[in-house]
Parts: structure tokens; sequence; C-alpha cells
């Protein structure tokens, strides 16, 4: 069974993968898997794009986001008779069957189902079923320079897909794209002494995390801090620098990545 | 499936014999099907690939099995078959060769479509006309190409050669094509210079890299282009970096035309086993948004106050390298006189650098101590306000003064190229591992219109020679541009126009139609080819864009995949290889490539002989093969047969010295090429040629302003009315002004925003503090302006933008509303200044300029500009050409 493996950590944001999908489908016919793609506007291998934090704590979260080839997924039981999955695990919209059936378009919690209007048909990735069919990868796969998106077989990915994770878990689709080390959001800050008008290398910053326990970091030789891969709740903060009174910032609601910005401290 | 032919094709935009991004096209019923990577592994020859690896800390980096295509190499198929695609020769309906030609009102008029017959007796005619009238030298070919990498279809002057044939058969004097450069056995380059040809040319000047061309040379030399040496960087980064300092440097942009998506791979290969990357510059560039470990924002074109304060520091706490200094460099004294304050009061101090650059002193004493304490080198990809603004020689040089104080070539201590590999096929050029051969094939390129011919005229002051009020009396005059990649030397030689003996120009012959769109203040370039002087402007082109619409005669040329040519892929990175680019696909309408267009025009004027040589296409190929390096590897029939040869790794390499790391170890027996021998702090050689220059002294300063540019900072008094600095970098999703109407590209969020008129404006990156204060929302269109005019854009408010800085890449697809004073668009191009780089320096500022951005409501901009608001418009493509072309 195929799965397809996103390592986060290794997407530059190139949207290869997006223009790669048009470049194969739009205006080329591969039946029996797939119609023409229109040439705008549809995006069976989407790049989601995120920016995190506030200057100058700043970077973008790159997520490529094709159908996720779920084992029960949503399009099928809504059209069993024009979706069925291959036995690679490739989930198909029959080009033929599917015709006018615009409820699949909705029933698809990733969003990755869209409607064809010119040709009357729900259209999606087929994993490039008809490469994969000859041996060859998906050709979204195939221009991904940085290893960040690769196809394969389950068992060759096995070790990686234990610690991976997929999106929407609690409609229990059982999607078949995994992805690794994605970023979450982070909190960050730096700290300084403004009577020297010095960085602050070496403080101890505490995180409270929302189910009590603690995490620990120090301040690098720029004064910054950053706690990475947490998700949305309440925090609290602490900064301890010998010779300076410490700073606490308690509840802190975070629902985006957080730029806390500079923390002067005052001698003790 | 049989039914596919697969043909190769490269599909970087560097240079001719610097092409890079090999792709296999499939086609299928005469239409391109598809663009998939070129595998190195399945194409190689029995030489083998000698595949390299780079380990360190127990991970490795590899050569990679096939071409790391970049997203333009995708998205071309639809360039090919755009609807902007010029499909017959095109007339401009009120120019009338016999009668009125009605300048005025070029940038306005409609076209209508003509025969290759007519057009071609019209522009043969007007060559002899304008000779008789007023000399060969009266013609101006602006060539450079449309950054389709061809070799022997252009375009990179075939019409100059053409003119140059008919100058050779009356005078008898011949031009030789000496612009490639040779290393001898020292690594020294050399160069030919000549005389003579048949028109104008629009030189070069060294726009990719202005300030290391105009301010590196004089410290470190360095010919030809004025940045550092590459040798073997990537083994010395990965194996002794601590950090690298991108510096204005976007590992995920300039790359992408220029080579690839392999210095994305490299820079999370540095993630991967622990090398620190800290992106300095006013903007999260592309490269930014994934690698950085650290953001440092600076205001553009402030770098020279950051880095003058960072040698503060190290002067102040003795933390650079005293005994280097002593060894390596001369002139010393005299930069620390200027740090310290001595000449113009003022010491470089950290506090003092914080008021000019936004960077807390803090963080510059912490970066200064950083950078002392680890080894560190410093990336680069050319382009922004780093090294395109006003006095650009200035962060350039001081960025050098910086190296050489921390021991330049020391282990992890080099200046590293992300793009640009093997440029003109340089060995000295190659971070990566080295190939066994470099393939070239200048023996069959086009004279590149980049000779040292006697009448020529910058770039940059195309405008000025255009319409400006010179003659013979009272010439135009400037130092030092007769084309990039020339000796430090020639930057010491005033130039003039009209040379002596010439008349003015009358005629504008282009293959590279994008002045409006790629140079210093295109507006005025606009209102100087509208002048009453300038008779005849022919444009050969593949899309009807930019400067296609100030011309009089326009002529359908086709792409690389309607050709059948050879090529060398030398900027990839992987491997080298040369290939035939066989024709995947018939040409469109009634198209040619600019070889066989110039063929046209010279058979009209009986030169058809005299251009070709005798040759066909086919006898070229073999000429190229035969001086390629690789007609001693494989036979021609076999190449033929195979088409393309893979090159292998050169055994040894991991041996190389890095970088600069011989300069280090032994300055007396490997000396830069300065006249000492050694790093310049002062440059006696300035002294002598400019003693008077304040704007480029011998040793590098602070220049807030001078004569060229009294009143361009944020601290001068122009600031109030347009307070924010332009960060205009390479675009993210163009090849300069190329590509703009690729719909894969515009409808990613970052290329474009829709406006509440269904157009797709260039975007406009602001800060959320300053969009809240001028009352702007993310997707409000705006208005980017200075007293040169305006131009439109989407506002992208966003923290990837620091405070008093906007950004939007230059380059955009030209939309006049009112010809010569604003545009739609977002060519931000239009209104950069017009003067250049400093006095004596006649470089670009593309970047880093003052401007003001307001809101506009673009329905009353509609009312006010009805018909400019109303051309046929396709937001998947842009303009439509029924705007301008009247085909039924």
């Amino acid at each position: 069974m195929k799965v397809f493996v996103i390592d986060a950590n290794k997407c530059s944001g190139c949207y290869n993968c997006q223009i790669a999908c048009k470049d194969e489908h739009c205006e080329n016919d591969w039946m029996p898997y797939a119609l023409p793609q229109p040439h705008s506007g549809q995006f069976w291998m989407r790049v989601k794009q995120k920016d995190h934090g506030q200057v100058p704590k700043v970077w973008v979260e790159y997520t490529p986001w094709p159908c996720m080839h779920c084992d029960d997924a949503k399009c099928m039981q809504a059209a069993p008779d024009a979706v069925y999955q291959r036995d690679d695990g490739l989930v198909v919209i029959d080009p033929v069957r599917a015709k006018g059936h615009r409820e699949l378009v909705d029933a698809c919690p990733y969003g990755a189902v869209f409607y064809n209007e010119e040709l009357d048909v729900p259209q999606k990735c087929t994993g490039c079923a008809h490469l994969v069919d000859e041996g060859k990868l998906p050709h979204c796969v195939d221009l991904c320079a940085t290893g960040a998106l690769r196809f394969g077989d389950e068992e060759d990915f096995a070790e990686e897909l234990a610690r991976a994770e997929t999106f929407v878990p609690e409609e229990g689709c059982k999607p078949r794209v995994y992805y690794l080390n994605l970023p979450h959001l982070f909190v960050a800050g730096d700290v300084w002494d403004p009577e020297a008008n010095e960085i602050i290398e070496g403080a101890k910053v505490t995180l409270s995390m929302p189910d009590g326990s603690v995490r620990e970091t120090a301040t690098d030789d720029f004064g910054d801090f950053y706690f990475r891969r947490i998700d949305a709740g309440t925090y609290g903060l602490r900064i301890e620098a010998e010779g300076f009174k410490p700073v606490e910032r308690p509840s802190i609601e975070v629902d985006k990545s957080l730029n806390l910005g500079d923390f002067p401290l005052e001698r003790a | 499936m049989s039914d596919i032919k697969t043909t190769l094709k490269t599909m970087g935009f560097c240079g001719p014999c610097t092409a890079s991004d090999t792709a296999e096209i499939d086609v299928r019923d005469g239409r391109i099907l598809r663009t998939r990577p070129f595998s190195y592994v399945e194409h190689q020859s029995a030489d083998g690939l000698n595949p390299w690896t780079i380990k360190v800390r127990g991970k490795e980096f590899k050569a990679k099995e096939k071409t790391e295509l970049s997203p333009f190499a995708l998205a071309y198929k639809e360039r090919v078959y755009s609807p902007n695609r010029i499909l017959y020769p095109m007339k401009r309906v009120d120019w009338d060769p016999e009668g009125e030609r009605n300048p005025q009102n070029r940038g306005r008029s409609k076209y209508v479509r003509i025969s290759w017959d007519e057009a071609t007796d019209i522009i043969a005619k007007e060559v002899l006309r304008v000779k008789e009238a007023y000399g060969l030298n009266s013609i101006l070919v602006q060539s450079d190409g449309h950054h389709l990498i061809k070799t022997i279809h252009g375009p990179r002057g075939t019409e100059g050669y053409l003119l140059d044939q008919i100058a050779l058969k009356e005078t008898g004097v011949e031009l030789v094509n000496d612009f490639w450069m040779h290393e001898d056995e020292q690594g020294a380059v050399q160069t030919g210079r000549v005389k003579g040809g048949g028109y104008t040319m629009q030189a070069r000047n060294p726009d990719s890299w202005e300030g290391w061309y105009w301010g590196a040379k004089h410290i470190w030399g360095q010919d030809p282009v004025g940045e550092g040496d590459q040798y073997n960087l990537f083994l010395d980064v990965a194996n002794n970096c601590d950090s690298v300092l991108f510096w204005g440097c976007d590992v995920e942009t300039t790359p992408w035309g220029w080579g690839g998506c392999f210095p994305s791979r490299y820079c999370f290969f540095l993630s991967d086993i622990g090398v620190k990357q800290i992106y300095i510059c006013p903007d999260v560039n592309y490269g930014a948004a994934c690698h950085a470990d650290k953001w440092i924002p600076v205001l553009p074109n402030t770098d020279s106050a950051l880095q003058l304060a960072i040698a503060y520091v190290w002067i102040a706490e003795d933390l650079y390298d005293k005994d280097y200094i002593e060894s390596h460099s001369i002139g010393f004294d005299w930069f620390v006189y200027h740090v310290n304050g001595g000449d113009d009061g003022i010491a470089k101090t950290p506090e003092w650098a914080e008021g000019v650059c936004g960077v807390p002193a803090r963080i510059i004493k912490a970066l200064a101590r950083h950078w002392a304490r680890h080894n560190v080198s410093i990336a680069h990809c050319n382009g922004g306000s780093f090294i395109r603004s006003t006095y650009s020689h200035e962060p350039a040089r001081l960025e050098v003064a910086l190296l050489g104080m921390q021991a330049l070539g020391h282990p992890g201590r080099n200046q590293v190229k992300m793009m640009e590999w093997q440029l003109f096929g340089l060995t000295s050029q190659m971070p990566a591992p080295r190939s066994e051969l470099i393939p070239t094939l200048n023996d069959i390129l086009w004279p590149y219109a980049a000779d040292q011919r006697e009448s020529f005229v910058p770039e940059t002051l195309i405008p000025e020679a255009l319409a400006g009020d010179y003659d013979h009396d009272h010439p135009l005059t400037w130092y030092g541009v007769t084309c990039a990649g020339l000796p430090t030397e020639d930057q010491f030689v005033k130039y003039q126009y009209p040379v002596p003996g010439s008349e003015r120009i009358h005629m504008v012959w282009t293959d590279s139609p994008k002045w409006t769109s790629s140079w210093n203040g295109g507006f005025e370039f606009m209102n100087a080819i509208r002048s009453e002087h300038i008779e005849t402007v022919v444009a050969q082109h593949i899309w009807m864009e930019d400067d296609c619409l100030l011309a009089d005669i326009i002529l359908p040329i086709n792409t690389k995949f309607e050709e059948r040519d050879i090529n060398c892929d030398i900027s990839s990175g992987n491997y080298n290889v040369l290939m035939i680019e066989d024709q995947s696909i018939e040409p469109l309408g009634e198209s040619k490539s600019d070889y066989e267009s110039t063929l046209e025009v010279a058979r009209k004027l009986g030169m058809y002989e005299a251009v070709t040589g005798g040759e066909t296409v086919e006898d070229k190929i073999r000429r190229g093969f035969e001086g390629s390096g690789i007609q001693n590897r494989i036979s021609f029939e076999e190449f033929l047969e195979k088409e393309c040869y893979v090159v292998p790794t050169a055994k040894g390499w991991e041996k190389d010295k890095a970088g600069f790391q011989r300069f280090y170890e032994d300055p007396e027996r490997y000396p830069l090429s300065t006249p000492s021998g050694k790093i310049e702090y002062y440059s006696p050689r300035l002294a002598e040629h400019f003693p008077d220059d304040a704007e480029r002294p011998p040793y590098p300063h602070w220049i807030e302003k001078g004569e060229t540019h009294p009143d361009e900072r944020l601290t001068t008094p122009r600031a109030e009315k347009y307070p924010f600095l332009l960060v205009s970098n390479h675009p993210h999703w163009r090849l300069h002004s190329q590509m703009d109407d690729c719909t894969w590209l515009r409808e990613i969020e970052t290329c474009k925003v829709m406006g509440p008129d269904g157009y797709r404006y260039e975007p406009v990156w602001i800060n959320p503090a300053d969009a809240k204060r001028l009352g702007i929302e993310h997707g409000d269109i705006v208005k980017l302006y200075n007293e040169r005019g305006w131009t439109l854009g989407g506002a992208y408010v966003t923290e990837r933008i620091m405070e008093r800085a906007v950004l939007q890449d230059h380059g955009a697809r030209i939309d006049p509303i009112v010809v010569g004073e604003s545009d739609r668009g977002g060519t931000n191009n239009l209104i950069a200044p017009k003067a250049v780089a400093s006095k004596n320096c006649a470089g670009e500022v593309t970047s880093g300029y003052l401007v003001g951005v307001e809101k506009v409501d673009v329905f009353e901009l509609a009312r006010q500009y009805p018909e400019a608001f109303s051309k046929p418009y396709d937001p998947d493509y842009g303009v439509l050409q029924s705007a301008w072309f009247d085909l039924d």
C-alpha cells in the first residue's frame, strides 16, 4: 500500500508540487483516472502557507496538501459507486461514474475535491495513478528537489510513520498522507540589560505548559529564546538571570506563534 | 507511452554557455505534455559520473541523481502557449516610414498585422536609409535576450551581427568577438579589446553585481565581477563554518532562474549539521522564510552603517586578526581612521548605527562578537538593496573589509555564492565539487553584444543617449562600462557618446525589449524613445510586453522549444552537461528564431551568406561540439545519438584548497589581483584616478548623501514626502520581467493580490504597524509614488517586512496608465532613480530608494482613466494582446 510522506522540515515553499500537478493534469487527459484539470483555480496539490511570529522573529510554514487518499474516505462513503480505492491505496474518483456528483466536494473534510463546471465532474489528486501504474513517481514527488515529498510503500517508511502526524484525525478517515516535523506554534523573545545596552546570554527561561508541566531553555548569544512545537493554550513565562530581578509573564494566551518582544531586565 | 517523444531543454536563464536546469520535455501529438527533471544517472556515459558526497558530522550531502528544476522551469510550458505570444509581424498603425512617424504615440497606438516580406522590406530599407543619412552608428542595438538560453538561435545580437557584416563589407575592419574571459595559469582573468562594428551597442553594465564591481574590485581585485573565489566552498562551509550570514541574500529566489533548487537542498543540509543561518535584510525573504535561524532586519541600503559599527566593536574590543591585517593588507589605518570618525567626526558606534540602520545597538554588538568568536562566511545571491542601491560600492567593499579583519581565507571564513556557479566558465567560480571539465560553445556563439566596439552606451544611460542634448562637442561621458566583467582598469577610462565622427542615435533595434521594466527610471526611457530623434524602433520578441509597446515594427520570435540547438548546462551544481536541444514542437504562428529573423532581413540586404558564413544550423552544431571540450571524449556521431554527455566529477576534488585559502596561507605566492596583491583598505588606484570623488573615496565610507544622490535616505528631507525605502528584490515569481503572464504562478498567494476590480496587482509588502498608520488593509490597492511618477500594487500586510520599508519585487509587466507618468502593473523600475550609482560609477539604482505609499480607490481611478482601465484583461494572464493588436 502506498503512502505520501511529507517532511515539513524540508519544504522550501517552492510550490513545485502545486505547479507540477498542473503541468501533469491541465489540458492532459489521463483516463480512466482523470479528465483534464481546469487551467486555473483548482489545486489537486495545494501548498498552504502560513506566516508565524512578529518582527524580528518570523518565519513561514508551508504545507503541501493533496488528497489524503483515506482508507475510510468520506467521498467514497458519499458516492460508493463513483469513488474507489485501488489495491495500492490510491483513492480515485471515476470520471465517468462521478459525473454530476457535486456533493463530493463538500463531503471531503480536507477540501481536496474540486468541481469541474465545464466537464460537470468532481476531480481531485489521483496520486498520478497513470504514472504509478508504470512504476513511476507522482509528478509532484518527482519535482520535489529537497526531499520534502516522498511516495512509496508503507512498509519502507515504517520507522518514520511511527512518529508522523495526519491532519483532521478527528474525522477518522485514516488518511494515507503522513506529515513529519510539523512545526505547530512557538513563543519567543529576547532578554537584555538596558543599563549596559547589552543582550543577556544564558538567562534561564521557563515556560509553564497548559498541562502544568514546565519547559526550560537559556538565551543564546543574541539574547534570544524560543519554545517551539507548542499548541494553542494558556502559558506562563519566567525569566531569571544572575544579578537581575526576575520577570514573570503569567497567562499568555497562545493562539498563534508569538514573539513576546524584548525583555529589559532590571538590575537586582 | 510510446507515443511520447522526449527532448532535452535547459530551463535556466543565466547566459550563453552558462545554462542550467536541464529538463526532459515530453511531447505528445505535437504538444508539450510535461516537464521532467533530467536524469544524470540514466544519461551517464561509459566514463561514469564519479558522484560526489560531502560528509560532515555523520550526515551526507550528495550529488543529485537528477536535475533540481525550479518552478520557472515547470511553468515555462505556459509561457510557450501564452495568449500573449506574438505570432505575426506587426506594424504600429500610425507609423509610416514614408510619411508621418508619430513618435509621440509610441506606447499608445495599436498595431496591425503585416507579412514577413513587408516587415523585412521595411527594416532593410530603414537600415539603408539611416546608414546613408547618418551612418550605421546611428542604429542602437539593444541586445541581451529573452533570457532563454540559446546558442545558435540567438538572440544576443544576431541583428547586430548583420549590421557588423554590412560595416565589414565596406570598411574591411574586422570585429573580433573576444568578450570571453580566459584564466592564465595563475588564475588571472584576461580579455581582448577590439574596435569597429556597424552599430552603437547598448553595453551590458554589471547589473547583477553592481556594488561588487564598482566597490569590491578596488579592495580585493577579483575580476571579472568583484565577488570572491568560490573553489570548493560547499565543502569548506559544511566542514568549518559555525554560522553563515545571508546578507541581502535570498537562496529561494535568485538561484531559481540561474541554477535551480540545489541551494535550497544545501541550506537544509546546513541546518541538519547545525550551521547557523543568519539573514540580514529588511524582509523575511523566501530563503529566510524557511532556512533562517535568525533574522536581523536592517533598513534598505543602510548596511554600511551596520558594517562600520561591527568594525567599531572589533577595533574597540580587540576582536580582529592583527597579524593577518599586517601580512595581508595595506592601508588599514585609513579605515580605522574613518571608523573612529577621524575624517567625518562620526564615531561609527553601534549606538550611532542603530539610528541609521534600525538594528538595536545591543544586537549589533552581539553580532560583532558572535562573528569574531566563530568561523563565519557570508553568502550572496545578488540583487536587492544591498548591492543595487545608491553608493552600492560601499557595502560591497565594507564586506571585504570585515572579512579581511577576520582573516579571509581561513577555513570557514569566505564569501560564498549560492548561484552563478562556474560563471563565465571559470573554475574559480565553483563552490560545489569540481567537474572534470567545463564544456563551452564559445566557438559558435553570436557576438553576445558585449564586445568592445568604439560606439556604445551603458544600459543605465540609454534615455540620455536617445533624447539628451548631446553631440561631439558636448558628448555624454562616463567611466568604465564597456561590458560587465572587464578588468578593473576599465573603470578608469572615460568614454563618450556620440563617438567622434558619428551622429546621434536615430533608430533602435532591440532583441531585449525590457528596458522599462528592468533598469533605472523607466518612465524617462518611455519619454526618450518617443522623442523626434528616434525615427524607427524595431523590436523582436516572443511576447507582447514591456518595450514592445513602444516599437514601430515587431517581429514574432519563437521559444527554444520550437528550435533545434546545442547547449551546455554548467550552473546546476551537480554535473556539467553538453546536449542537443532538439526541436520539441513546430513554431507557433509565423514565429521564427532571432537568428532566422536576422537571416530574413539579411536576405533583403544581400547579406545572407555573410551572416550564415555558409553554414547550416547542423554545421554549427558540429562546430560547436568540436570545440566544446567533449570532442575528446566521445565522437560527434555518438553525441548526436545520445543527445548529451554528462561530465563526471574530477577525482581528488576533496583536496582542492577552498575559497581564498591559498591567499590566506601564502599571500606572497598567491596574491590578490590588486596592484599590491593584498587587501587594499586604501586603494592607491582610486586615489590616483579619482582624487576628488567624495562619493567613492579611496577607502570605504558611510556615504549618506552626495552630489549624485543628495536626498535618497530616510534621514534626508525628501523622506518627509516619501517616507518609505523600497526594497525591490529580484522577483520571486518571475525572472526579472519574464513570466508575468504565467497563470500557475499568478494564482499563488504571494505572486499577485486580487483587487476589487478583478485585476491582479503586484504585491506591496507593508508592516502591520505602518499599514495601520496609513489606514491600509490587506488586499487594499495602493499607489507607490515619488516625483518620478507612480505605479500601483496590492497591499500585502505582513510581519515579513520591517517598519519604514516596503517591498515590491521589480520587473512586473508594464501596463501604462499615462505613458511616461503612471502605471498599473506595479513596475517600480519606472520610478527608480535615473541617476547612476555614484559620480563615476554608471551602475543602476533599482532598490533602496524613497517612495510614498497611499491607499487608492481603483474605481475612482477607472473613472479618471477610462481607457487605461478598460483594456481587455484576464486575471490569469494579465492584459490581453487584443489591447494592442488588431488581428481581425
